[in-house]
């Protein structure tokens, strides 16, 4: 009797484990499927029926896609728009929710909230009136104006990131440091700031994640200078028709550093996706 | 706080005043011309079919991307608290997607999903689900577009749902779960009695987040059909934005953009108080 209870279960948890195992096999499909693609000879790509591993291995598209006229460029803008963009959201998010944690009063409260609201706003709503503010300081077409509107993505999660993380930390730390004779900005660089490092490094990923991948303003707000890859992929569909193998090469290029990437932090990202919802 | 204070206010605040009054204008970018006429774009928005088909087809788009992936996440989350600690490198596999641009996911779907040499009518006809590679044109039919744009949005981010939930999970004390086992409960009424209600607020706050982003979905839509065939996939983001670029009335996109914000705020809120319920399901 009960070895028959102990076989169903092992049984149940084998179909489970099949199951989840289906599950993320389906999951992980799109992409090796995309991969697989780029290494495909470019009349391959469309061939009917499609193949899923390339007859002939080849580099063909990815040649194709670099020299196409500004990719490498926009490659550049990418990460210039994504790196000053994520400096900006941590220079202004770790004191701005030091502050709320810290004196946790009323407006802090309501500058969360603020924060909050300001997530909800569609970006093509602001994306228009944001044009004509970067026009006439001169902005326009320039990978810190961009940046600029990247942070207004970015910002509110990294201070609520941010404020989670902080409010983590005892304050009878800083207190310490103060005593000590050190002046709060003091108290926040060397002692509250080390000890916040990992998540730091999270909200930095995240920030860094919403310029990279952002396609709405980088359309609006850029024309040559400061084009980034989003938009150049978009636009490779309508300039040359419709370049299967090219478009795959691109798409895997700008893809796969960032997907590796989640892969290294894998764990660290986790706790700082779920750690605002689940604590909320 | 006050130098991100400071940015948001110039940086959204500001842009937010200047869409308000933009919405009372008659503007001719062109031109450059402007005229006063007060609430007359909110009419005329109101009056056009296209709004409020688009504002009709945003809420059914986010209402199947939304629902699905809470099924989908809620399925993968149940998966992964029950296998445990050794289904973790799984997990890592599941978290990807969401590091891929929209615009990637879109331009990808896009290829997987076309009729003639698409992988996926391929793999279903092989499966023997489809007769021929060719009876469903997944982004051109104009019946079905509205779930096929879609489904890039509900790859890319059902693992954010179940790693939201799967967290929840961990949170829900065992002894809770072995004290209902011990009377008796079977799982499905350890589900519905313990975990669902422990686990709403965890649901609410994943649903709104997820909601709001569904919402505002764009870059997937663009990429995949502009919006088409005949309309049938145009959101309002996309409507917005045609609006402004291609009609060039800003003063009506921006009344518009008003009255989607609105909206949005008002569903949050509603969404917020009675999904939530903070004061009866926190335990």
């Amino acid at each position: 009797m009960t070895a028959l209870v102990f076989d169903r279960r092992r049984a149940t948890r084998t179909l489970l484990w099949l199951l989840l195992g289906a599950v993320v096999v389906l999951y992980a499909f799109p992409f090796v499927y995309l991969v697989l693609t780029s290494f495909k000879l470019p009349t391959d790509v469309i061939s009917v029926p499609p193949m899923f591993l390339p007859k002939t291995w080849t580099l063909a598209n990815f040649h194709a896609a670099l020299s196409a006229p500004g990719v490498p460029a926009a490659l550049l803008h990418s990460l210039e728009a994504a790196s000053i963009s994520t400096v900006l959201s941590l220079l202004l998010a770790v004191p701005a929710a030091y502050g709320v944690t810290r004196y946790g009063t009323v407006p802090g409260q309501v500058f969360i909230m603020g924060a909050l609201v300001a997530r909800m706003v569609p970006p093509v709503a602001i994306g228009v009136p944001l044009v004509g503010i970067m026009n006439s300081v001169g902005l326009n077409d320039s990978s810190l104006g961009l940046a600029i509107a990247h942070t207004t993505i970015s910002l509110p999660l990294s201070i609520w990131l941010m404020a989670s993380y902080l409010d983590a930390v005892p304050v009878e730390l800083d207190e310490a440091a103060r005593v000590d004779g050190a002046s709060r900005i003091g108290a926040l660089w060397r002692v509250v700031m080390p000890v916040a490092a990992g998540g730091i490094a999270v909200t930095a990923i995240f920030a860094f994640l919403a310029s990279w991948n952002e396609f709405l303003f980088a359309l609006l707000l850029t024309s040559i200078h400061a084009q980034t890859m989003p938009v150049v992929i978009a636009n490779f569909q309508t300039q040359y028709g419709l370049q299967w193998g090219t478009m795959t090469a691109l798409a895997t290029i700008y893809s796969v550093p960032v997907v590796l990437l989640s892969l290294f932090l894998q764990r660290r990202i986790v706790a700082g996706l779920t750690l605002g919802a689940v604590k909320g | 706080m006050a130098p991100a204070a400071l940015f948001l206010a110039v940086f959204v605040a500001w842009p937010l005043v200047k869409l308000l009054l933009d919405s009372l204008y008659q503007i001719a970018p062109l031109a450059g011309t402007k005229r006063y006429v007060g609430f007359g774009n909110y009419r005329n928005a109101l009056s056009s079919p296209e709004f409020v088909g688009s504002a009709e087809r945003t809420a059914i788009y986010t209402g199947i991307v939304v629902s699905l992936e809470l099924t989908l996440g809620l399925a993968t989350a149940l998966l992964f608290n029950t296998l445990g600690r050794r289904s973790r490198v799984l997990r890592t596999v599941f978290l990807y997607p969401l590091m891929i641009a929209p615009i990637v996911a879109g331009l990808l779907w896009r290829f997987l999903l076309i009729d003639n040499f698409g992988i996926v009518n391929e793999l279903l006809t092989r499966v023997g689900i489809l007769h021929t590679p060719a009876a469903i044109s997944w982004l051109s039919d104009p019946n079905i577009v509205l779930f096929s744009v879609g489904l890039p949005d509900i790859w890319l981010t059902t693992s954010f749902m179940s790693l939201v939930l799967f967290a929840g999970l961990q949170n829900i004390p065992g002894e809770l779960l072995e004290a209902a086992r011990i009377d008796g409960a079977n799982a499905r009424q350890r589900f519905t009695w313990i975990v669902l209600p422990l686990l709403r607020p965890v649901i609410a706050v994943a649903v709104i987040v997820r909601g709001i982003d569904a919402a505002r979905a764009f870059d997937v839509i663009l990429i995949q059909t502009n919006g088409g065939p005949q309309q049938k996939s145009e959101t309002l983001s996309l409507l917005i934005y045609q609006t402004m670029i291609r009609y060039g009335d800003p003063g009506l996109a921006s009344a518009m953009s008003v009255m989607y914000l609105l909206a949005m705020l008002v569903t949050a809120a509603v969404a917020l108080a009675t999904i939530w319920r903070p004061g009866r399901s926190q335990a």
